[in-house]
């Protein structure tokens, strides 16, 4: 197990490269010079040659990347071309608005997801499993930022301004500088609506996963077993079916990290929230280089990390899996 | 979800005598007793008629079927231009001559639906048949001749896959430049339909993988049928079930994820009509005219959902295994 851990956390580690290397080729192929933005008005030709060789753009791009990844690993993660502030510090302040935002979205997907798939399959075509099964239909259906303008619509302009339609109040204790003023109660306020437009499509595709998992395990031979021996029924459910129906569930959650930094870019700028998606988008659009080599690594390591961690729940679910 | 419906002839008699086994069949593969006079309907006729079964799916081919009628003829159905401003006309309220208002250009929202509808479908469609077309090839090259190839394939598909995939269509839209128009449309089909190639490459691989070990495939060898012939002749048919599947699904989400570019200002640029971008250009203004973030929303959401109520029908009645 051990030796599968260590292997495991070794893959990820070509895995961040390929990424951040990609990233750092696509970018620079991207038409127009950021200088240009840098000096503005004042652009000459002499000033764009030397701010070239002050930011390295001169060099042949592996260089580059060899020369970012060097620096990386003693802790600089560079400063970007157009504000001059050190990328690390940037991705900091905004790592606690989009990490609450992604841990609360799956809080709220699997609240909904859950009992809706529970209750789906073990009552499977009665009302109660179709309006399951259909909300879930259309739960998919719906892009994030969408089910965000209803909740707008419904908590910001219906109900008399009910909750914020934009901006961020920081949770206690995640404020990173002495500036952003922080309240539990100001915070909930502001990451509600967001955290429902980004989980309520999650929820609906673990609804609909997690139910076909649930019909398929409770007509095993050993719920059978468990039912034939006098179990009562929430032991088997919750300690037999819903433990194995979980595993394939908990891989597509997995691979859902990929859709909900998507989903907190959409997100994050529909609400305004200072996160990290609102940050990567911006530094992409803007070709600002070294913040978007900060954004991709950060994005690589959450998609590698959560698979590594998914691969490890396996073991919890279903003790039969042992990585040797 | 309705079910795909049940091909069990429910009155089917087992054929009595015989060993256990024997009577169990008929039963277990839904043929029914007097049915063996009649020749065997191939599975896709089976498929078909499981389909016609099942409410939702014709719910949702109903859906597709109207969003393609409303693409094809947008020109003659929208009531005015899409692009043409009036400025004596701006923020209309829905009502008979605006019948879902207009937007802060005076523009006629109704005709932006209709308009909107062409960029939806023609990139949702074309950039997973252009993924099919470049991603079929590759899984069926990969998973037939195995060894070095199919390595050096899988890991550029993996690499792809490895990539959260907004950042790489996002990025790769920055790289295309959005502009308007159809060289616009084709920019966003491009990104999206590279991000979705190695879905059905690896769909595809696996499939081929089971398949090449048929004895079939060996007969076709033995027989010294050529390798292009054995591959899009005997393999890919065999592979189709879930690549449908896939392939209608996989529309719903392109659809998706054009709107979302377009709502972060990167799939097709205005004056095109695209629905991902009026809803963002009129969110600014939600608090006095609500219902302009509304309509390109729900057309978004009926055109996801028309395509999500189909392609699952067509997986239950298709591949009931996939359920």
């Amino acid at each position: 197990m051990r030796t599968y851990i260590l292997r495991r956390l070794l893959q990820i580690v070509p895995t961040v490269l390929a990424i951040t290397f990609v990233v750092f080729v696509m970018m620079r192929s991207v038409p127009g010079d950021p200088v240009v933005s840098l000096l503005g008005d004042a652009y000459t030709e002499e000033d764009a040659i030397k701010a070239r060789e002050a930011y390295g753009l001169n060099k042949p791009i592996v260089i580059q990347y060899l020369i970012w990844l060097g620096k990386l690993v003693q802790g600089d993660w560079g400063a970007s071309i157009l504000t001059g502030r050190p990328v690390l510090q940037d991705v900091l302040i905004r790592l606690p608005v989009t990490l609450e935002l992604i841990v609360l979205s799956m809080g709220v997907a699997l609240a909904i997801a859950l009992p809706a798939a529970i209750i789906g399959a073990l009552r499977q075509n009665t009302w109660a499993d179709y309006t399951a099964t259909s909300v879930a239909m259309i739960g998919v259906s719906i892009p994030e930022f969408f089910i965000g303008v209803l909740l707008l619509l419904l908590f910001s302009i219906g109900l008399g301004g009910l909750l914020p339609s934009s901006g961020w109040v920081y949770l206690p204790g995640t404020c990173p500088t002495m500036v952003c003023g922080s309240s539990l109660w100001g915070n909930m306020q502001h990451v509600l609506m967001p955290a429902i437009a980004l989980g309520v499509g999650r929820a609906a595709i673990l609804t609909r996963l997690l139910r076909s998992s649930m019909l398929e395990v409770i007509r095993t031979e050993y719920v059978t077993t468990a039912r034939a021996k006098g179990l009562s029924e929430r032991p088997i459910i919750f300690k037999h079916a819903l433990k194995n129906a979980l595993i394939p569930t908990v891989t597509v959650m997995g691979l859902q990290v990929g859709f909900l930094i998507g989903g907190a870019i959409v997100v994050e700028t529909l609400f305004a929230m200072p996160g990290l998606g609102t940050f990567g988008i911006d530094a992409i659009i803007a070709r600002d280089y070294q913040q978007v080599q900060g954004f991709a690594l950060l994005t690589a390591l959450a998609f590698v990390v959560m698979n590594f961690l998914v691969d490890m729940t396996y073991t919890f679910l279903d003790p039969r899996i042992r990585y040797a | 979800m309705a079910d795909g419906g049940d091909a069990l002839p429910t009155k089917s008699r087992p054929i009595r005598g015989g060993s256990l086994g024997e009577a169990d069949l008929p039963v277990a593969t839904g043929v029914a007793w007097g049915a063996r006079a009649r020749p065997a309907e191939s599975p896709f006729v089976q498929g078909l008629r499981r389909l016609r079964r099942s409410a939702a799916a014709l719910v949702g081919a109903g859906i597709v079927i109207i969003l393609l009628f409303v693409a094809i003829f947008a020109d003659v159905l929208a009531p005015q231009s899409p692009i043409a401003s009036d400025q004596t006309h701006t923020f209309e309220r829905p009502s008979w001559d605006y019948p879902l208002g207009t937007d802060q250009l005076g523009r006629d929202m109704l005709s932006r639906v209709i308009h909107g509808t062409r960029i939806s479908l023609l990139v949702g469609v074309s950039s997973v048949l252009l993924a099919l077309f470049v991603g079929v090839p590759f899984g069926l090259i990969a998973g037939f001749y195995g060894g070095r190839v199919d390595t050096v394939i899988m890991r550029v598909m993996d690499l792809i896959l490895a990539f959260p995939i907004y950042l790489l269509a996002i990025i790769l839209m920055v790289i295309f430049t959005p502009t308007a128009g159809l060289i616009g449309t084709m920019k966003v089909t491009g990104a999206i339909a590279i991000v979705r190639i190695p879905i059905y490459a690896r769909l595809v691989r696996g499939s081929v993988l089971s398949i090449k070990e048929k004895e079939y495939i060996e007969a076709c060898r033995a027989l010294g049928v050529r390798d292009p012939w054995i591959l899009f002749g005997h393999v890919l048919p065999n592979c189709l079930a879930p690549i449908i599947v896939t392939t209608t699904i996989g529309i719903a989400t392109s659809i998706i994820v054009e709107a979302t570019l377009s709502f972060l200002g990167l799939g097709t640029q205005p004056p095109t009509p695209s629905w991902g971008w009026d809803l963002k250009a009129n969110v600014s203004f939600i608090q006095a005219n609500a219902w302009l973030s509304l309509f390109p929303g729900l057309a978004i959401f009926i055109t996801v959902l028309g395509f999500n109520l189909f392609g699952d029908g067509l997986r239950d009645a298709l591949d009931p295994r996939l359920k």
